[in-house]
């Protein structure tokens, strides 16, 4: 199980594209508990996904115009909790096969 | 004091549209009573459908906002098969829909539907107005989204007694996105990877899709791809966007690409993208795709990464800004630690000599003797017809077709250098696209010759049509590929159902040609004996040259034979090397 939280503005219909997200790759969601955070709104999500969707959801989540931070939380189960989000400025582009340009390189 | 109608219509004024596609009904009649005099020019359209495609084939032509306005209920419902093109393919979109008046929304309510909900998976941004006040933000900020990063569809649903009521108007307003901290452009660092890993390639290739049209960045992709000089090639709706006479081009790639693109594509070890999915038809089996290749993948789109196979290199951000920055990179002098220009230069010319048979490969696909891949001879007719066709155009004209067997043989042979000379529906494959969606591209180039192809099954899709088409006097030129078959559907059957036909012959077709008399549009029939001779007679020629030059619209229904199929093919599931080049 891996953990998602994602802040969002809570405009007309965000979470519910945040969730179909999830849904259209028929992926089951054991919990949602969304709540206002701060000035906006957070959705925790837990969800079973493989290590490709881990990347393929965050940047589809980051593409909602009113999402504002994805973070992907560790194994619920190795660890319990959240970690911070990515190191990067967006979430990176090959999330999944964690390759970069400059280890192709090497 | 204006009605919610007159500040709707004033807001696209401010958004620049002078032309929009429609059918009416009750809870969008306020907008529709408050058109004339507007300034907005409406088209109605005999389906909501034909609407939503008219306005897509506006947009895909201009590049600017297309804008479909339906009824609530079943008119915003049969909008959804567009709103899903629009998503799949990029275009910038905003469909307008009446509702129920506030009061009734949630009580099943004559001719309601939750469109707000039934597209939210479809849309790129949607808004259910709740109050008249927000009506000019809510315009803009679905103008904005519609025509933003990776353009896409919009809905705005409008709740009847929104457009009835009155309030004082200062005026459209502009719609400024909040910038979030994670919204980064690609920085100029990446350049250099790129160039040094050019420099490493033995087998580098580039890969052109609808991104770098959409971006406008075509002269900038032409004069690096100049530079590169490596094999190159195009998706579906990449066509037009490298010349065709470029010496390193290899025509389409994908399920029914060329030969030489789909093999140097498995061959490359440097694959360079630039502003394409790798969706499914274009990869194949993707664990077999490209397979010794690193993957360089500019996008303007992060969410379109690594959706079939995961890329080396992501390069986000407006094509327009990072080719040219790669592209200066390139031609920088060479130093000891990064490649030149002129390194990579040689690197291109000496690989595709070193591709076994590339040169055979590229005068197939490109060259012009352009042999027919097809044993049998069973679509060299149809194949030949289309070259008459296309190579009679006039210059800038475009081609839209439909989708199926007479769609891909038409990517196969179309030549244009023109970005947007070709036209289709290519992610969702929507049957009955063309006919309208012509119309859309006829209204915004009324002086550009605009064919239609479209086979006998899409065509009867949205046929109704034509009734706009003679209704607007658009001189469309419209062909129908008729096999009496759902052909594509077909040639799967027979490849891989045992020839089980089951529901796919259309023998019974009404006769087109008295269809479209029918609907006071002139129509004639060629039989493909007449393109069995090569070349084709002076009285075929003729017949030709005057169905495309007329000042009126036109049908020509070609007849192809039922099972002529399409080649080389890419079986579903299987590699892009795996080619089936023939039937058995």
């Amino acid at each position: 199980m891996q953990v998602f939280h994602i802040h969002y503005r809570n405009t007309q219909g965000t979470l519910m594209r945040i969730l179909n997200a999830a849904s259209r790759r028929a992926l089951d969601i054991p919990s949602v508990l969304a709540e206002p955070a701060e000035q906006h709104h957070r959705v925790t999500l837990v969800l079973e996904v493989t290590p490709k969707q881990v990347g393929q959801l965050s940047r589809d989540w980051y593409a909602i115009s009113d999402v504002l931070e994805v973070h992907s939380g560790a194994g619920l189960h190795e660890h319990g909790g959240a970690r911070p989000g990515w190191a990067g400025a967006h979430p990176p582009a090959s999330e999944s096969n964690g390759q970069s340009a400059r280890a192709a390189l090497a | 004091m204006l009605k919610g109608a007159d500040i709707v219509l004033q807001c696209l004024r401010a958004e620049g549209v002078d032309l929009v596609f429609g059918y009416p009904g009750g809870a969008i009649m306020p907008l529709y009573d408050a058109l004339e005099g507007s300034g907005v020019r409406h088209v109605l359209t005999r389906h909501e459908q034909g609407a939503v495609f008219a306005a897509e084939g506006f947009a895909r032509v201009t590049g600017k906002v297309g804008v479909a306005i339906a009824t609530s209920g079943p008119g915003a419902t049969n909008l959804v098969t567009g709103i899903a093109d629009a998503k799949m393919d990029s275009v910038p979109l905003v469909c307008i829909t009446g509702q129920v008046r506030s009061a009734l929304i949630g009580t099943d309510a004559f001719q309601e539907t939750d469109v707000f909900g039934v597209t939210l998976s479809l849309t790129k941004w949607s808004r259910l107005v709740k109050t008249l006040d927000e009506i000019p933000e809510v315009i803009a900020e679905g103008f904005y989204w519609a025509r933003s990063g990776r353009p896409g569809p919009v809905v705005i649903d409008i709740p009847t007694d929104m457009l009835k009521a009155k309030k004082e108007f200062s005026g459209p307003v502009k719609f400024t996105p909040q910038v979030r901290a994670a919204d980064t452009k690609a920085e100029g660092g990446f350049a250099d990877t790129i160039v040094a890993l050019l420099q490493k390639a033995q087998r580098p290739v580039a890969l052109v899709g609808a991104g770098a049209k959409l971006s406008g960045a075509i002269p900038e992709l032409r004069r690096l791809l100049d530079d590169l000089n490596i094999p190159s090639f195009a998706t579906v709706h990449g066509l037009g966007a490298v010349p065709p006479q470029s010496p390193y081009y290899l025509g389409m790639v994908g399920m029914h690409g060329t030969r030489a693109a789909n093999m140097a594509l498995h061959e490359t070890d440097l694959l360079l993208v630039f502003g394409a999915r790798l969706d499914d038809r274009v990869t194949g089996d993707p664990t077999r795709f490209a397979p010794q290749a690193r993957i360089i993948h500019f996008e303007i789109d992060p969410a379109q990464l690594d959706r079939v196979r995961a890329c080396d290199q992501a390069v986000i951000g407006d094509l327009a800004d990072t080719i040219p920055a790669f592209h200066a990179e390139l031609r920088k002098p060479p130093t000891h630690s990064t490649s030149s220009g002129q390194a990579s230069r040689k690197t291109g010319e000496t690989w595709g000599t070193q591709i076994p048979d590339f040169r055979e490969w590229r005068a197939i696909a490109c060259g012009p003797e352009r042999a027919e891949l097809d044993p049998r001879g069973l679509a060299q007719p149809t194949i030949r017809f289309l070259d008459e066709l296309f190579s009679r155009l006039p210059e800038d004209s475009v081609v839209i077709a439909d989708v199926g067997q007479h769609q891909m043989w038409a990517a196969q042979r179309y030549r244009s250098s023109s970005p947007r000379g070709f036209i289709t529906s290519g992610g969702l494959g929507a049957m009955g696209f063309a006919l309208p969606a012509a119309v859309g591209v006829q209204l915004a180039k009324p002086e550009t010759c605009v064919l239609c192809v479209s086979g006998d099954g899409g065509f009867q899709m949205n046929i109704q049509e034509l009734a706009t088409v003679h209704r607007l006097g658009l001189p469309i030129k419209m062909v129908i590929i008729d096999n009496k078959y759902l052909g594509m559907v077909r040639q799967w059957q027979q490849l891989f159902y045992q020839r089980n036909y089951a529901e796919t012959d259309l023998s019974d077709n009404p006769d087109f040609v008295e269809i479209a008399k029918a609907y006071r549009i002139q129509a004639e029939r060629l039989n493909e004996a007449a393109m069995r001779e090569f070349p084709v007679s002076t009285e075929t020629g003729d017949l030709i040259d005057s169905f495309l030059h007329s000042p009126e619209p036109e049908l020509l229904v070609f007849d192809c034979h039922p099972e002529a199929n399409v080649f080389p093919m890419v079986p579903a599931g299987a590699a892009l090397s795996e080619m089936m080049l023939e039937e058995d």
